[in-house]
Formats: structure tokens, C-alpha cells, sequence
């Protein structure tokens, strides 16, 4: 018996399962290896180790909390709370990813940045500026010219029969498109920075 | 005693809810631990119990006494159960299982004040020390655990933490009784190696 074969043997000599002819195979070369002597020691006390780690208990909640979740069962077969508990936990689990958890905060500083920028430039920019191609200036004009965004609503909007036009247009609603805006921005600026 | 097992399993096909109550007691502990030491995770581990449980309470009506033994059964569903899970989290969570071992007392807490309290020894004197030095050990070995490969890691829990047998562990597994005691062997020897700086 040589070396790996030996180590083949551990389980079986410690757990005393070895046929004789097998045992004094493995102890006549325990008998000369000293390494193997020193592994099989090792090994022994590893199994140990092993087996005396303390046992998990359970939580005081663990039957209540089942047969909640049974109750639920029963009365709704395949439970859609459970599903739906797991995909938020799932979510959840995901922003503890650093690189999740980055992106998640990127868009957030982006979103609350966008806000403030958004609310607070009239009160540094008093004169609304000419029209630009960017999508800030768009933005602007929103806030300044509610006849230039008539102009660039969509058809459907436009002629919508259940919302006049100057239903759509007028003044409480104008923060509404300034956030669909702002959404808009913030996450194309975290899909490219957040590293997806 | 599996006979226990299979007559309350019985009872509760016939109706008796009862019954039912009394098999997860007696199973819910080995349950939990086996869940928690093979997937790393001891808030999971309890969900994942539960759920067993409840697979099992769905199942009961195919539930048949002869031939198939309900811990085997039961270690069997929650052992798909678990490798679903860790298929699931990938490399998604690979960050959370990693930190729930390393990180000290603070975040895994629970797991570790029951460690604590379960194995300090009796001397006073000697209680803070030696119960750090153990708790290192612990944190060792759990980490080792969870980095075997999940076809050695799951065959020795199976053996080593939860006590089963080894034709017991090759039903659960569906496995040939010669793999099974391969598996464990080499399992124990890999752990051997992972444990070399502390033993
Ligand atoms: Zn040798």
C-alpha cells in the first residue's frame, strides 16, 4: 500500500469499517510512513472538529411562523406572498452587491441632483434662455413656455378628447413632466457610469 | 425512529393535523442546522425549513411508509431545495455568504451568540479566551465547509453534522453506497487541507 492509497483509507480505519486484509495493509504502512502517520492525525482530529460544532436552533417563531405560512397554503394553493416575498428579498439581496449597491446610489444622487437643478435654476436664471438642442433646454423651456411644449406633445395628446390641451398644459401639471424628464435623464447617465 | 416518523406520517394522511405538529418538532432543529451549515446562511435556513415542511405537507398523500423512510425523504427535499437556492444566488450572492462567515460577531450574530453559549466551558476563568479561540475555530471550519464542492460538502453534513449513515446519505444523495463513502472520505481530506493553519 503506498501513500494514496493509504489516504484512501482514513474514513474506513476511523470509522472501523476496513476488511482485515485491507486493515493490515493500511496500519503496515502507517507503521513505516511517518507521514502518513501525521495526516492520519490531522485528519482524525479535523473530523472532530468538525463534528462538534454546535447545533443551530431554530427561532422560538419557527412552528407559528409555518403554520402561518401553511394557513396560507391552504387557503391559496401555490401562494402568491410567497413568491412575491422572495423576488423582493431577491431584489434586496441584489443592492448588496457592490457594484449594485454603486448604481443604486448613482441613480439616486443623480435623481435628487437632476431635482435640485431643475428646481432651483429660475431662481439663479431669471431670463429663460433661446431654444437649444440639448435636453436641459428642453427642460427649460417647459418651465418658461408652456406654448412651445404644445408644440411638442405628442399627436395623440394633442387630440385627446378626454384631456383638453389646456387641461394638460396647465400649471399644476408642469412638475409632472419636469420629473418624467429627469427620470429620463438620470438613468441614462447611470447605465453607462454604474458599471452594469 | 423512523417508525415514529412513518406512523405520524400515517395519522396525518388520515386527517390528523396533530400529527403533522409533531413531526416537525421532531425535526425542525436537525433541520435547520443541516440547512444553515450546508448553504452558509442561517437566515435562509429557516425559510428553507419551512418550506421543506411545507413541500412535505403538500407531498403527503404520495407519501408512502414502505420503502422510503421520511428523514431520508425529508433530507432529500431539502437538499434540492438548498442546491435550488445556491443555483439561484450564483454569483449574485456570493458577496453576502462570503461576509456572513468573515465578518465577526456583529453581523452574524445570532448564529455565533448560540455558538457561544452552547460550548462555553464550565471554568469561569477561562470562559472569554478560550471561547474566542473556539469561536475562531468555528468561523474556520464553516468557512472551509463552504468552500468544498457541493457534491462533497452536501454527503458531509449529511455524515458528519446531521449523523447520518452512510446508506441513509446514499437514499437521500441517490447515490451508490461506494460514492457516497468516496465523497465523504475525500471531503474530509480537503477539509483536512483547508484546516492545516488551525489544526
Ligand atoms: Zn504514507
Amino acid at each position: 500500500m503506498n501513500c494514496l492509497q493509504a489516504e484512501e483509507h482514513f474514513s474506513a480505519h476511523l470509522e472501523d469499517t476496513l476488511d482485515y486484509q485491507t486493515l493490515q495493509g493500511f496500519e503496515g504502512h502507517l507503521g513505516e510512513c511517518e507521514v502518513c502517520q501525521q495526516e492520519y492525525a490531522r485528519f482524525q482530529e479535523s473530523v472532530k472538529a468538525v463534528q462538534e460544532l454546535p447545533q443551530i436552533e431554530p427561532s422560538p417563531y419557527f412552528m407559528s411562523t409555518l403554520q402561518q405560512r401553511l394557513a396560507t397554503e391552504q387557503r391559496e394553493p401555490g401562494s402568491v406572498k410567497a413568491i412575491a416575498t422572495t423576488s423582493w428579498k431577491q431584489l434586496l439581496d441584489l443592492f448588496r452587491r457592490p457594484k449594485w449597491a454603486f448604481s443604486g446610489i448613482m441613480v439616486l444622487i443623480l435623481t435628487v441632483a437632476g431635482t435640485y437643478f431643475y428646481q432651483e435654476r429660475p431662481l439663479f436664471d431669471q431670463n429663460p434662455r433661446p431654444v437649444s438642442g440639448t435636453t436641459m433646454s428642453q427642460g427649460e423651456q417647459i418651465t418658461t413656455s408652456p406654448e412651445t411644449l404644445r408644440i411638442e406633445l405628442p399627436r395623440f395628446v394633442r387630440n385627446s378628447r378626454q384631456f383638453a390641451p389646456s387641461d394638460v398644459l396647465s400649471t399644476p401639471t408642469q412638475p409632472m413632466q419636469q420629473r418624467y424628464m429627469l427620470k429620463q435623464v438620470s438613468y441614462t447617465n447611470a447605465s453607462t457610469s454604474g458599471g452594469l | 425512529m423512523p417508525e415514529l416518523d412513518d406512523e405520524l406520517m400515517e395519522r396525518y394522511q388520515k386527517g390528523d393535523e396533530n400529527a403533522f405538529t409533531l413531526l416537525v418538532r421532531r425535526h425542525q432543529q436537525p433541520l435547520v442546522n443541516f440547512i444553515a451549515r450546508f448553504i452558509n446562511d442561517r437566515d435562509s435556513a429557516e425559510d428553507l425549513a419551512q418550506e421543506t415542511f411545507i413541500r412535505i405537507f403538500k407531498a403527503a398523500n404520495r407519501y408512502k411508509s414502505e420503502g422510503a423512510h421520511f428523514k431520508t425523504w425529508m433530507y432529500h427535499i431539502a437538499s434540492n431545495l438548498c442546491k435550488n437556492e445556491l443555483r439561484n444566488r450564483g454569483r449574485r450572492d456570493r458577496y453576502r455568504v462570503d461576509n456572513v462567515v468573515n465578518s465577526g460577531s456583529d453581523s452574524d450574530g445570532d448564529t455565533e451568540q448560540i455558538d457561544l453559549i452552547a460550548s462555553a466551558p464550565a471554568n469561569p476563568e477561562l470562559q472569554p479566551e478560550i471561547a474566542l479561540e473556539r469561536k475562531e475555530l468555528r468561523n474556520a471550519i464553516q468557512q472551509a465547509i463552504s468552500e468544498l464542492p457541493e457534491q462533497y460538502r452536501l454527503p458531509l453534513v449529511l455524515r458528519d453534522l446531521q449523523g447520518l449513515s452512510y446508506d441513509e446519505i446514499s437514499e437521500v444523495l441517490e447515490l451508490r453506497s461506494g460514492t457516497t463513502k468516496s465523497r465523504i472520505n475525500r471531503a474530509r481530506l480537503m477539509l483536512k487541507e483547508k484546516l492545516k493553519p488551525f489544526i
